[in-house]
């Protein structure tokens, strides 16, 4: 009796007030930095994607996955600044200035991840590595040297430091990792880790090839050591180098700017934009210059598709992409411009509206090329990762098990910075969006 | 409609009898072009009664914007358009700060956020992104199998499109103006509703780590209808409207035959 008021539906005054009044929550606040993270896909078995529960189930709800079609999130502590994916490996390196500085997983057969003491057995190693674990590197001065890259091969690493030259591990039985080839040599559990520091100047760019290892300096000139018999160490024999010597031929005196491979033929790019192949040719990567199919020593490619920005190369197609941003792929397989071409000498373009590109955003092109053994991936300006050729084991990480014959878009939750392919599985580096 | 001038009756021959030339009883038929009696206004009364009128892709109460109708044998062309599924074009007004039940500004609060730490860089960043995957879903919901040539070479001049059944999709998303609290995006969209992209708006406002409202939705082209065709309130009288059905014709057929052939 005039205690109390009976309650109506609220008025607009009292709607407003209870929202000025409400709290106001901060999920963001204006430090707010953007996150690095690292996504991976493919095939699991092998380890190299460092998830173990995918492997080894650690709850019981948890089945063996044996192939990650789609990008997972692999937790790291530091920044990874650079990764490599081998045949069944990977490599993550960080730019810090800690002692740990470069992580790998996956097979470790032949040492390529360096001795992996085993808990079970002091004296053995691990065979397989599921978890990226660090990799002891004989630095003097560990806490200053910093690593700048990795790159792995077949069954050998190289990871590359600022001012301590570049360190190999794993087979040797071609003298890829530039030291000389010993004789019934096992590699499995093997401590050695080899320093290669006689460059006539600084290296800054190394590249591992299926059993083969290409170094370029500063200078511009090209180094490399390794197995010869489809003259991909570009040295005008067929025979095996285990010491890294200069290469010769067509890109003598010419400032190299990028060198690539990854199966048996190599790309450099020089300055200038010119392209210079060498290596395998079966596969007509090189058959515009030449009918043979194993070419010794570094060729000039007389393409006129404009200045030549990077280069990549995969086990039978090779992918370049031009200044104006044009991407050209040549060779055998899945090319990318529809199932019916399969091969081709001359580089022919992928249009760029497969890439993004339309009336509406105009400026989308292509910042990177990437090649694995039959995929290529490219990325673009925009942060997106697309990617086509065929899809062994999922590695394409489009979510489906099919080869894709025209470039693909890969769903990544973030703007993707970088990416390294493998045979079956694939890294990503990427940046979260806020 | 009643009062303007109707089509001229029928004509139809007809033998009348009319008397003969020569004189007296005898009736010759004379063949003569007389209008049809059935078709005089006061046998069959006003031409029209009832109008049948239909709608075309919905558009709900707290939206705006173009809305096509179609009149009499339209419907059926309504019916065809529908099957071409094009694309329809949105202005849609955010605010930052908010979020409600209904992802509009009018509905119930749920929750206040800061803004302050979104830029316009961000903000496309994650346009892009929605672009991209709803690319993706576009590819996937076409049922063309992606492993022929054909796929490939309408994949490049970016026909492919879903012609069936399907979720909504955003083919286009870019941000015209950007002004802290208020943004406004221009979407364009296949088999939406207005309530789908008010969500979106909320799901962008999630993305960027606050909340987003919406608080206009303009539907600013429905496959070939822009704004420029469509009669605001003040038009809607019978010379406007047959003006415009007028100069929409054209458009309209060339766009049905190009996509239905």
């Amino acid at each position: 009796r005039g205690f109390c008021v009976s309650a109506g539906p609220p008025s607009t005054r009292q709607l407003r007030e209870a929202e000025e009044a409400a709290p106001v929550f901060q999920y963001a606040g204006k430090a707010a930095r953007r996150k690095d993270r690292v996504f991976v896909w493919g095939f699991s078995y092998s380890g190299a994607l460092g998830i173990p529960s995918f492997v080894k189930p650690d709850a019981g709800w948890k089945k063996p996955r044996r192939i990650q079609p789609t990008p997972y999130r692999l937790e790291t502590e530091d920044k990874i600044s650079s990764a490599a994916c081998g045949y069944g490996f990977t490599l993550l390196a960080s730019n810090t200035r800690d002692i740990t500085k470069v992580w790998g997983m996956g097979l470790n057969k032949d040492s390529q991840l360096g001795f992996q003491r085993s808990r079970r057995d002091q004296t053995k190693g691990y065979e397989y590595v599921l978890e990226p674990s660090p990799i002891p590197l004989p630095l003097e001065k560990p806490q200053q040297t910093r690593v700048l890259q990795v790159s792995c091969g077949r069954a050998h690493s190289l990871v590359l430091t600022d001012s301590e030259g570049v360190f190999t591990m794993g087979n040797n039985s071609y003298g890829q990792c530039g030291r000389k080839v010993v004789e019934d040599e096992i590699y499995s559990g093997s401590h050695v880790i080899h320093q290669l520091k006689e460059f006539d100047s600084k290296v800054v760019q190394v590249v591992c090839g299926q059993d083969h290892s290409l170094f370029r300096t500063k200078k511009g000139s090209v180094y490399a050591c390794g197995w010869g018999a489809d003259g991909q160490t570009g040295l005008g024999h067929y025979n095996i180098t285990s010491v890294p010597t200069k290469l010769h031929g067509d890109i003598a005196g010419v400032n190299i700017i990028q060198v690539s491979s990854y199966g048996d033929c190599c790309l450099a790019v020089s300055d200038e934009g010119d392209v210079f192949g060498w290596g395998n040719s079966e596969y007509l990567q090189l058959a515009s210059v030449t009918e043979t199919t194993q070419v010794n020593v570094p060729r000039h490619l007389p393409f006129k598709i404009g200045k030549v920005k990077e280069a990549a190369c995969g086990g039978t197609g090779n992918i370049v992409l031009t200044e104006e941003g044009n991407v050209f792929v040549w060779g055998y397989g899945i090319l990318g411009k529809g199932p019916n071409l399969t091969e081709t000498a001359e580089p022919e373009m992928i249009p760029p509206s497969l890439f993004g590109w339309s009336d509406f955003s105009p400026d989308t092109r292509v910042a990177r090329v990437r090649c694995g053994l039959s995929q290529f991936a490219a990325l673009t300006n925009r942060g997106e990762l697309f990617v086509w050729g065929k899809n062994l084991r999922g590695c394409l990480g489009t979510g489906r098990m099919e080869d894709q014959y025209f470039p693909w878009r890969v769903t990544v939750p973030g703007e993707v910075v970088d990416v390294a392919c493998g045979v079956d599985h694939m890294v990503s580096m990427v940046r979260s969006f806020t | 409609l009643n009062a303007a001038p109707e089509r001229a009756p029928r004509q139809r021959v007809r033998f009348l009898p009319s008397p003969a030339p020569g004189g007296g009883g005898a009736v010759e038929l004379v063949a003569a072009s007389v209008p049809v009696l059935a078709d005089h206004p006061l046998v069959r009364g006003p031409r029209f009664r009832k109008l049948k009128i239909g709608a075309g892709h919905r558009l709900d109460v707290k939206a705006s914007g173009v809305f096509v109708l179609g009149i009499g044998h339209g419907n059926k062309l309504l019916g065809d358009l529908y099957n071409c599924h094009l694309t329809k074009v949105y202005t849609v007004g955010g605010l930052f700060g908010k979020a409600t039940d209904d992802f509009s500004d009018t509905g119930n609060l749920i929750e206040k956020t800061t803004f302050d730490h979104i830029t316009r860089e961000k903000l496309e960043r994650i346009l892009a992104v929605i672009q991209g995957t709803n690319q993706k879903a576009l590819l996937m919901y076409s049922n063309i199998d992606m492993k022929t040539q054909e796929a490939y070479e309408l994949a490049v001049k970016g026909l492919i499109r879903p012609m069936g059944k399907s979720p909504p999709i955003i083919t286009a998303i870019r941000c015209l103006q950007f002004a802290l609290p208020e943004f406004q995006l221009e979407i364009h969209c296949l088999h939406e509703t207005q309530q789908y992209l008010r969500k979106v708006v909320h799901e962008i406002g999630l993305e960027l780590k606050s909340s987003a409202v919406c608080t206009q939705v303009r539907r600013t082209r429905d496959g070939v209808f822009t704004v420029d065709d469509a009669l605001p309130r003040t038009q809607w009288n019978l010379q406007s409207i047959q003006e415009a059905m007028r100069n929409c014709q054209l458009k309209v057929e060339t766009e049905l035959e190009k996509t239905l052939a």
